[in-house]
């Protein structure tokens, strides 16, 4: 039977293509407008770590002044000072660990027509290839020495080698960073974390950066950070490049992995001894605070969703209510005009149950219409609000297989709620009315 | 076949109640052909409603087929409507979007048939009211004799036991008229019990009984043959 509703229900629709078209497009609006809010919600909740969750940390400490607690939600800076990272990285508990930041270079290549173009790079330590699982096309990371010494080599992502090397393998070839040379060691594959926890100050939603270059570049290149620098005791930046880099700034972002609870009892009570050994010196002198944050709570902790878009989400679902009120309006309409057929199925043999179904069906089959047009329309919104974002939401702004049948079935859901009174009129009204003036 | 006793339908509004049907008693035998006549709001389509299983009783019993409906819920109704009584009526009541075939597939589809059942009933009954080469015409297409032959084929498609006929030549011109009479009788003659309501005395005496119904009771049970021009709307 389940069939011959459908059947009839295309059938309905087809007969009455203005009021069909209304109700379709009353689900699309709605449904369109509250996918683009939600999937955008939905992406930016997501956590591209969630396979590692137990086993990753982001470390934070609280190095900050002693007056004022930092504006974080646990009151610790997001980031570390360099030098408290330069002392972390020299801890053999983690299994692995990274100090990073966020940089950029102008990029060239010798004998080549190739124009310069400036391009974001991440300046870190080794590990971070293995520690967010980052594929290598070719090659891989360098060696640990590169992380301490100067040693000018590169990783390109794959977008990357392909501008500067047409796609080719460019293992062993070099490429020009800031006039200097860099040898390339290692290619990545297609990779595109979103939200970007690893790094969630500089924009957690745009691309990953287009060079990897080692941590232990700073001094020869003076880098700093094209990211957030904040610090609380200002006198000591005065001092040149090493006074910024011996400064109480936090600019570098730390993660480690640690792979059970043992592992991570001991390297709080390293960060405990470090603390307690720094305070000796005179620095932390803030009560002893450090946090080890999954990949969840991490985004949690920064908030990447935020209060808005959830509110936003809320006001969209509220618009698809409206779209359903209409929606039942116009399929009572519909319905009612049909009573007198309504009057012959009953007479024919149709039960009550049998009608309210029927309609039911017919509902549901503008609620898949309608999800498929609100697919259309939300790709449009998102497409537009990532227009509108210039590039702040790139890695978010895509809907995907799952959000394409949750639209689907918001779709169903409304569509059927829609349904329901019209469909339970139209199965209790009186056929006798309509069989004797039909 | 039908036996109702004491029969009473009353409509109630916040200040009034009306009766359309009181103490109203009737019998119908199996392979009868009845007519009911009686002047406008007698009841007559009230009687129909009711013994077509589309409206309940207020009050009273009511045998189909030796078990009492009187208190059976909305599928077990529709099931026994679907299954044993078939209907015929003044305004044909095909559906305007399904073509002749799909019309009269409707009550077999509720009766739950499988494909070749109902298609070979279908080919059946248009085949016996003339019409197989239109089974795909929509009733628009049709002549009113030629819809009203339809609704007689979809009537009888289920193969029912009682056929319930409201009027069934009232939107017909004499020719029509009697040809669609004719079918009535035919399909009478097979064992099909037939209540008709009609407005033509004409009609009424081609019946075997004529039952007369006034201010919602039956006046006069007697043969067609005993009666003389009490048939008269």
């Amino acid at each position: 039977m389940i069939i011959y509703y459908i059947s009839l229900a295309l059938r309905s629709l087809r007969s009455t293509p203005i009021l069909s078209a209304l109700m379709v497009a009353a689900i699309a609006v709605g449904v369109g407008a509250a996918m683009t809010v939600l999937t955008l919600n939905y992406m930016m909740s997501r956590n591209a770590l969630q396979h590692k969750d137990n086993v990753l940390y982001a470390v934070q400490l609280d190095s900050w002044d002693p007056n004022k607690a930092n504006d974080t939600a646990n009151e610790i800076p997001w980031q570390l000072t360099y030098q408290d990272a330069q002392a972390l990285l020299r801890s053999d508990i983690p299994t692995r660990q990274v100090a990073m930041h966020r940089f950029g270079f102008t990029v060239e290549r010798e004998d080549s027509h190739l124009r310069p173009f400036v391009a974001s790079a991440r300046v870190t330590s080794r590990d971070f290839f293995a520690l967010f699982d980052v594929p290598f096309l070719y090659g891989g990371t360098w060696d640990s020495a590169a992380d301490q010494a100067h040693t000018q080599v590169v990783v390109l992502p794959k977008a990357t080698n392909d501008r500067v090397f047409a796609g080719e393998n460019s293992m062993g070839k070099s490429i020009t960073l800031n006039g200097e040379p860099f040898t390339v060691v290692g290619v990545i594959d297609h990779w595109n974390p979103a939200p970007k926890v690893y790094d969630l100050t500089n924009s957690p939603f745009a691309d990953a950066e287009s060079l990897f270059v080692p941590f232990g570049l700073h001094r020869q290149f003076e880098i700093d950070t094209w990211g957030n620098d904040s610090g609380w005791d200002s006198g000591s930046k005065s001092e040149g490049y090493e006074g910024f880099l011996q400064s109480e700034s936090v600019w570098i972002q730390y993660w480690v992995e640690l792979r059970d609870g043992e592992q991570k009892q001991q390297y709080e009570t390293f960060l405990t001894a470090y603390i307690q050994g720094e305070k000796a010196q005179g620095r932390f002198q803030r009560p002893l605070k450090f946090a080890l944050s999954r990949p969840s709570e991490w985004l949690r902790l920064n908030k990447v969703l935020r209060n808005d878009n959830r509110v936003l989400g809320w006001v969209s679902l509220a618009f698809l209510l409206v779209c359903v009120i209409n929606g039942v309006a116009l399929l009572l309409a519909k319905f009612l005009r049909k009573a007198p057929e309504a009057g012959v199925r009953r007479a024919l043999g149709a039960s009550r149950s049998a009608l309210f179904i029927q309609h039911l069906i017919e509902s549901a089959a503008i609620g898949v219409i309608g999800g498929i047009a609100g697919i259309v329309v939300a790709l449009v919104g998102i497409r537009t609000s990532r227009h509108l974002a210039m590039g702040w939401i790139d890695t978010v702004a895509s809907m995907d297989w799952l959000m394409m049948l949750a639209a689907i079935g918001l779709a169903l859901f409304a569509s059927l709620l829609a349904g329901f009174y019209p469909a339970w009129r139209i199965s209790h009204t009186n056929p006798a009315i309509y069989l004797k003036t039909q | 076949m039908l036996k109702m006793h004491n029969i009473r339908k009353s409509f109630r509004t916040d200040t009034i109640e009306t009766h359309a049907l009181r103490d109203f008693s009737l019998e119908v035998k199996e392979g009868e052909f009845v007519s009911v006549t009686g002047p406008s709001g007698s009841g007559k389509t009230t009687f129909l409603n009711i013994a077509g299983l589309l409206e309940p009783s207020t009050d009273g019993q009511y045998l189909l087929d030796g078990e009492d409906v009187s208190n059976l819920n909305d599928r077990q109704r529709s099931h026994l409507r679907n299954e044993k009584i078939g209907f015929i009526f003044q305004g044909f009541n095909l559906i305007p979007d399904l073509n002749l075939f799909d019309n009269i597939d409707v009550p077999l589809r509720y009766r739950g048939f499988n494909a070749k059942e109902r298609r070979k009933r279908i080919e059946k009954v248009l085949e016996q009211v003339g019409l197989s080469a239109r089974a795909r015409h929509l009733p628009a297409q049709l002549s009113g004799g030629q819809q009203q032959r339809i609704a007689i084929a979809r009537a009888l498609a289920g193969e029912p036991r009682f056929l319930l006929a409201d009027e069934p030549t009232g939107n017909l011109d004499s020719l029509m008229a009697r040809q669609v009479m004719e079918l009535l009788e035919f399909v009478n003659e097979w064992g099909t019990t037939i209540v008709m309501v009609t407005h033509d005395p004409d009609l009424a005496r081609r019946a075997q009984r004529n039952i007369q119904i006034v201010d919602g009771q039956v006046c006069d049970l007697r043969p067609v043959t005993e009666q003389s021009d009490a048939v008269s709307a």
